[in-house]
């Protein structure tokens, strides 16, 4: 196919790669204490979750603030699933899947005709349509406020005495993603999400299927989105619509590729690196003094973040290696000049 | 027949509050072209602002409010040049989600100071909390707010249309290099403007406090009925505001009445269909959402 011949590997890519293998290998295998690898579970998990957000805010530039929707459905159908009809986690997470795929169909109609912020706020207002009309349905249904996932080991039931196990859960999961970014972002899907991204209209007007790509990146990044719901789920052991349907988890994905760089395939796994464990930082610094303050000091950073550095920090460091690129080719063109005795050179 | 009525006016008390509270919101957007998501927030710290008022001082927040809002209208100026001149001109991207981590960072700061108990004072005397007209009952509270806002609405449309510096927040609003070509700083329009409108969702806060409860989180549930006002009325339009406002206090007086749990997301299907369908808004310039993204 056409599309090999732009599927290239990167030094960086095989870089990243090896990065990303040895923290989980590492995490793994390495024995460790709770606190730690309770982070780095939470950190992988955050980091697909961020990833999967990426196919669809950053590489197609739609910045949905309604994944918290596809998350909380993920976690709730395994939940449900396995609960209430014994199904395992490892199928109710496809079935999440799918769920959450109808969902994106049913909200691609009305808001893909929407751009930029507009688009944000009929996600948001989606997410919250769905945490109302679960809170709702409980009417009808038996369903207890928060669902519990009852403490019995085993593979079937994605349930695990060591924490160990759930790092290559994590860890598996985020590669799935991360191998789907890639083959999504370096495919001429990718090329056409790129261009949908700059500009939309010029893009329709090149003859991209501008609604079919987005609808497309929709898709794969609510599936994906679900599965980590599952996956959370499975180790927190304990789901309610207020932890699971919050606003702000898709406020956080969307400020953790920002931090990483939006669009890039490192960035949001770097911002999950980067955000969680200084979350984990801040707690433990302020916790105990108050409840809160460790946000209100996050807030305030993530403001500064995104005015200083709007490309995110994979973003800065591309325009500064630019700057010294340019410059070093500069001062390689003004020491040629002089070599040749123009003598104008060095300015 | 009289349920009806009793449903239609408090839908509309209900929508003129509604409106005050999307004022703010829209002037900004209107004018800068900024979704500020921080809004809820600012509305609420109007609220507790209220509600300390008339703890401390015992001064009842409805004559409190001026004092809110130009309270409101000094930290709106703060707001702008410590923070939004520097996201003015850039992706607006960057806006939404530097006005979102304040909002995080407002919330969990009031949440620090006054903790998450629901606070609400009482204004009216005892026995006086409900009013009856022509065989309808309504709230005491709610007929002062929705007198508020009309009033402020009243203002803010003369202010508009009526003083030179109204004038020039309108030109900036309409066409930007135009109005700067004319000699109107839009700086300084902006930095007025977002004096303006978080001093009047100051007020806005000061006037809900007695008839809503004050929490940490209370802003994402108003600014969220602010944005459904914004694109209802049409952006950039205080008369469409008024319009938006009531159409939907009288849309969730009466969803609220045949199933209340599901009022709330009515708002929300109203808000996705009305931007798939009429991105303009009901009264809006059409073309107007697309000015506002460039």
């Amino acid at each position: 196919m056409i599309m090999s011949r732009y599927l290239v590997l990167h030094r960086s890519d095989a870089a990243w790669t090896a990065l990303l293998a040895a923290v989980v290998v590492g995490g793994a295998l390495v024995p460790s204490n709770d606190y730690y690898l309770n982070l780095l579970v939470l950190t992988l998990l955050y980091a697909g979750l961020a990833s999967a957000w990426n196919i669809v805010g950053g590489m197609a530039g739609q910045f949905s603030l309604g994944h918290t929707a596809f998350f909380g459905i993920g976690a709730y159908t395994s939940t449900v699933l396995l609960n209430y009809a014994g199904v395992s986690p490892w199928l109710g997470m496809l079935a999440g899947a799918a769920f959450s795929m109808v969902l994106a169909v049913l909200i691609a109609f009305p808001t893909f005709r929407m751009r930029g912020v507009f688009f944000a706020m009929a996600t948001l207002a989606f997410s919250e349509t769905v945490r109302i009309l679960l809170i709702y349905s409980r009417k009808f249904v038996e369903l207890p406020y928060g669902l519990s996932i009852d403490f019995k080991p085993g593979l079937a039931r994605m349930v695990f005495s060591d924490r160990a196990s759930y790092v290559w859960l994590a860890g598996g999961y985020l590669a799935a993603v991360l191998v789907a970014a890639f083959l999504l972002s370096r495919s001429f899907t990718g090329f056409y999400l790129r261009a949908i991204r700059d500009n939309e209209d010029a893009a329709d007007a090149s003859g991209v299927p501008v609604r079919r790509y987005k609808l497309l990146a929709l898709l794969v990044s609510a599936a994906f989105s679900a599965v980590g719901g599952t996956l959370m789920a499975q180790y927190v052991m304990y789901i309610e619509p207020g932890t699971v349907f919050t606003i702000g988890f898709s406020v956080d994905l969307a400020l953790m590729s920002i931090l990483g760089g939006v669009g890039t395939l490192a960035g949001p796994v770097l911002g999950a690196a980067i955000a969680l464990p200084f979350r984990e930082f801040l707690v433990e610094a302020f916790g105990d003094s108050a409840s809160g303050t460790h946000l209100v000091v996050y807030g305030l950073l993530l403001v500064v973040i995104v005015v200083l550095l709007p490309q995110g920090l994979l973003g800065g460091v591309r325009s500064l290696r630019a700057q010294m690129s340019q410059g070093r080719r500069r001062a390689a063109a003004a020491e040629a000049r002089l070599a040749a005795g123009t003598g104008t050179g060095g300015r | 027949m009289h349920d009806f009525f009793q449903l239609i006016v408090s839908g509309v008390l209900l929508g003129g509050v509604y409106a005050l509270c999307a004022l703010g919101l829209n002037l900004i957007f209107g004018v800068a072209k900024v979704v500020n998501f921080a809004h809820g927030e600012f509305l609420m710290l109007g609220m507790y602002a209220g509600y300390w008022l008339m703890r401390g001082t015992g001064i009842n927040p409805y004559f409190g409010a001026p004092l809110v809002g130009a309270a409101f209208f000094v930290l709106g100026l703060l707001f702008y040049w410590c923070l939004m001149r520097f996201t003015i001109y850039k992706p607006e991207m960057t806006q939404v989600f530097a006005t979102l981590g304040l909002g995080i960072a407002l919330q969990n700061l009031a949440l620090l100071l006054w903790g998450g108990d629901y606070r609400t004072v009482q204004v009216m005397p005892a026995g006086a909390e409900s009013v009856e007209l022509l065989g309808i009952t309504v709230s005491a509270n709610r007929l002062v707010a929705f007198c508020f806002a009309i009033a402020i609405l009243a203002a803010v449309v003369l202010f508009m249309r009526a003083t030179f510096l109204g004038r020039a927040i309108e030109a900036i609003s309409q066409d930007i290099s135009a109005a700067r070509l004319m000699g109107i700083d839009p700086g300084r329009i902006f930095l007025i403007t977002f004096g303006l409108g978080i001093g009047l969702t100051g007020v806005a806060g000061a006037v809900l406090v007695p008839s809503f409860y004050a929490f940490p989180s209370v802003g994402t549930f108003f600014v969220l009925v602010a944005f459904v006002v914004v694109v209802l009325g049409g952006l950039a339009s205080v008369p469409g505001t008024v319009i938006g406002g009531l159409v939907l206090g009288v849309v969730e007086s009466i969803t609220g009445f045949f199933s209340p749990d599901l009022k709330e997301a009515t708002h929300f299907v109203l808000l996705i269909l009305l931007l798939a369908l009429r991105p303009h808004g009901l009264f809006g310039v059409k073309g107007a959402e697309k000015e506002a993204l460039r």
